[in-house]
């Protein structure tokens, strides 16, 4: 087609330097110019004119708590099977976190965050919503989720946390907002985990005690109206005194027999009679005191033993009920997390984003790439003939 | 060879070629017994079934809520592609030697011809398996079908030009012929059939990254089991791999074609 323009311009007598050039541009290769000078034009333009600054703030913490939290190797991973998402690591808490929408609502209060994101001097590609697209919550999510870093090293633990944004201070603004966000979170997560665990301890020490107070009082009640101390100490008190009377009766009879069987009419045997049956009556007393009737001591003796008993369990419950306590509080205090910002969220002062001169050569190598591949693949194709 | 000749005229030509070819290959390596070219599809399932009842055997977990047959699935067709593609193309001149004779029959419509035959092998195979496992429950049904499609699409166009950047590079020196099979085999490991990135940790995370196949799998396994697992997979990377490998795929094949004496 070029070959017969140019047969025309030259049968009519040489054409002019216009002429000639035009001739020229119709024989340079298609393809290289959609391939690669269109792209590196356009890119040159965009990058060069169009885009705007990004500015972006760089912190960095840790998640920690007293627990030492293992680390597996790479065969580790391999052998333990099911050992897909390391779970022990509470950093991860963080992440989704703040990648999640309820950070983003809590950053857009008064759409603060989108009034950020979509200022009026930023290039129409950047600028949320893109292209005038849908301008919903459900987007702005997904455009934040594109200017937010979260970048975890395992081996170190550190989590880097990057913000992109269009000017220095809206950057660190809202890093230092988010990095806010994630202690509050964790102070949340671990005030709930210290009530469940230490509150319903300290609710079974407060049941244990009232218990213990309830029973003691019962026991010094029913000592007072039943006028008895201790019914089994008490009763061996009687009891031994139950068995000197009855040596002293022993003694008391033999000497009646002695003296009866020497002179029977010896004045002493009566005061020896009464002697032996006011021993015997004193017995009695004694061992009826003890056992045999209801104010006895040994029918005192249930109830108080019932008491007793409950004194000591509600006291054993407590001593189990005060231990748990105890260590109930340790485990609170070991599984506690802490957020350490290691490096505080930085104000930029130059915006190292877009990379201009590299976008328009990563452009521009790509386009010779595919400039070779179509080039290769059409000659291909034109050596076939019929 | 004018490079002026119309497109539309030699394209149609070099389809038919191809067209061609590809029967022959069908006719040459099945031939009519048994079920003829069906082997084709059924080889590299067979191959599949073998590998997911030896995986569902020697391994009793299941990992993260997916099946071991669903990961042997998506992993080993996966690696099905990428290496029969590549395995057909080393030595794939010397046969078809005689054919070379012929004027429009070229170097790269031979290599065409047989990518064209085992790409499709491959996803006829996939395509047959995940039905069947799906009907008996085995497999769930895919998250998302056209992420698992595009991975699929980016993963044959890696095997493209990998076969034909081994196919040239086997016409021009008689190394690869050795050298290609301790590759595949080394990197079948390697490649992401056997394990998700997000099991690793984050260094080997990085060094497996840099290998396009992972990506490609990955790609995959996320639009098969969509969110249970966490992707991780770059498709800019393997554009970009596709894309500088098919040209130096391409290339190499224009210095082998030149050296190529028929006979």
């Amino acid at each position: 087609m070029s070959d017969q323009v140019d047969a025309v311009m030259s049968r009519e007598g040489g054409g002019t330097p216009l002429h000639g050039l035009v001739s020229r541009a119709r024989r340079v290769n298609k393809i290289f110019v959609f391939a690669v000078l269109l792209p590196t034009l356009l890119a040159s333009i965009y990058y060069g004119l169009i885009a705007s600054d990004v500015y972006v703030s760089e912190a960095r913490f840790i998640v920690r708590s007293p627990q030492r939290q293992a680390q597996s190797g790479l065969v580790g991973a391999l052998l333990q099977g099911s050992a897909f998402s390391n779970a022990q690591d509470d950093a991860y808490l963080v992440h989704d976190f703040i990648l999640s929408r309820d950070a983003l609502s809590e950053l857009n209060i008064h759409n603060g965050l989108r009034d950020k994101y979509a200022r009026g001097d930023v290039d129409l590609l950047s600028r949320f919503p893109i292209l005038h697209t849908e301008d919903s919550f459900e987007a702005l999510w997904r455009f934040y989720q594109k200017h937010i870093d979260v970048d975890y090293d395992s081996t170190s633990g550190i989590t880097t946390l990057r913000v992109r944004a269009f000017t220095s201070i809206d950057a660190h603004e809202i890093n230092e907002e988010l990095m806010t966000q994630s202690e509050r979170l964790i102070n949340r997560l671990n005030e709930r985990a210290t009530q469940d665990m230490v509150g319903f301890a300290s609710k079974d020490v407060a049941d244990a005690e009232a218990e213990v107070r309830r029973t003691t009082l019962a026991v010094s009640e029913f000592r007072n109206a039943h006028a008895v101390f201790d019914p089994e100490r008490q009763s061996a008190l009687q009891l031994q005194q139950v068995s000197t009377l009855q040596s002293e009766l022993v003694a008391a009879k033999t000497q009646l027999v002695e003296v009866q069987s020497l002179s029977p009419a010896n004045p002493q045997v009566s005061a020896l009679r009464t002697r032996v049956d006011v021993l015997k009556e004193e017995i009695e007393n004694a061992v009826r005191n003890v056992a045999g009737t209801n104010a006895s001591l040994s029918g005192k003796a249930p109830e108080y033993e019932r008491l007793v008993l409950d004194k000591d369990f509600a006291e054993r419950r407590f001593a189990a009920a005060l231990s748990a306590l105890e260590s109930a509080k340790g485990e609170a205090e070991r599984k506690q997390l802490y957020l350490e910002r290691l490096v505080q969220p930085n104000s930029p002062d130059v915006a190292i984003e877009p990379k201009r001169l590299q976008s328009v050569l990563v452009v521009f190598a790509l386009g010779l790439i595919v400039w070779g591949l179509l080039t290769l693949l059409v000659s291909g194709i034109r050596e076939h003939q019929l | 060879m004018s490079q002026n000749a119309p497109l539309w005229p030699s394209f149609n030509v070099q389809i038919r070629v191809i067209g061609a070819l590809i029967m022959r290959e069908i006719i040459t390596r099945y031939g009519r017994h048994n079920i003829g070219f069906l082997w084709l599809f059924v080889e590299p399932a067979l191959f599949t079934l073998g590998i997911t009842a030896l995986w569902n055997i020697a391994i009793h977990k299941h990992a993260a809520g997916i099946s071991i047959t669903a990961f042997a699935l998506t992993g080993y067709s996966s690696v099905l592609l990428w290496r029969n593609c590549s395995g057909r193309c080393v030595n794939a001149i010397e046969p078809n030697l005689s054919l070379l004779y012929h004027r429009n029959v070229r170097v790269m419509d031979v290599f065409m011809a047989r990518l064209i035959l085992e790409v499709a092998g491959a996803s006829f195979s996939f395509l047959t398996l995940s039905l069947v496992f799906h009907f008996f429950d085995l497999v769930p049904t895919p998250a998302s079908i056209a992420t698992v499609l595009g991975g699929w699409v980016l993963l044959a166009w890696y095997a493209i030009s990998l076969g034909l950047l081994v196919g040239a590079l086997s016409a021009l020196t008689e190394l690869i012929e050795r050298v290609w099979h301790i590759v595949t085999y080394l990197l079948f490991p390697l490649s992401g059939a056997a394990y998700l990135v997000e099991w690793l940790p984050s260094g080997a995370q990085q060094f497996v990254s840099w290998l396009p196949m992972v990506h490609a799998t990955e790609m995959i396994r996320s639009g098969y089991f969509g969110n249970v697992f966490t992707p991780h997979y770059e498709i800019s990377y393997l554009l970009v791999c596709c894309l500088v490998q098919s040209l130096i795929g391409l290339f190499l094949l224009g210095i082998a074609a030149k050296r190529v004496i028929p006979e």
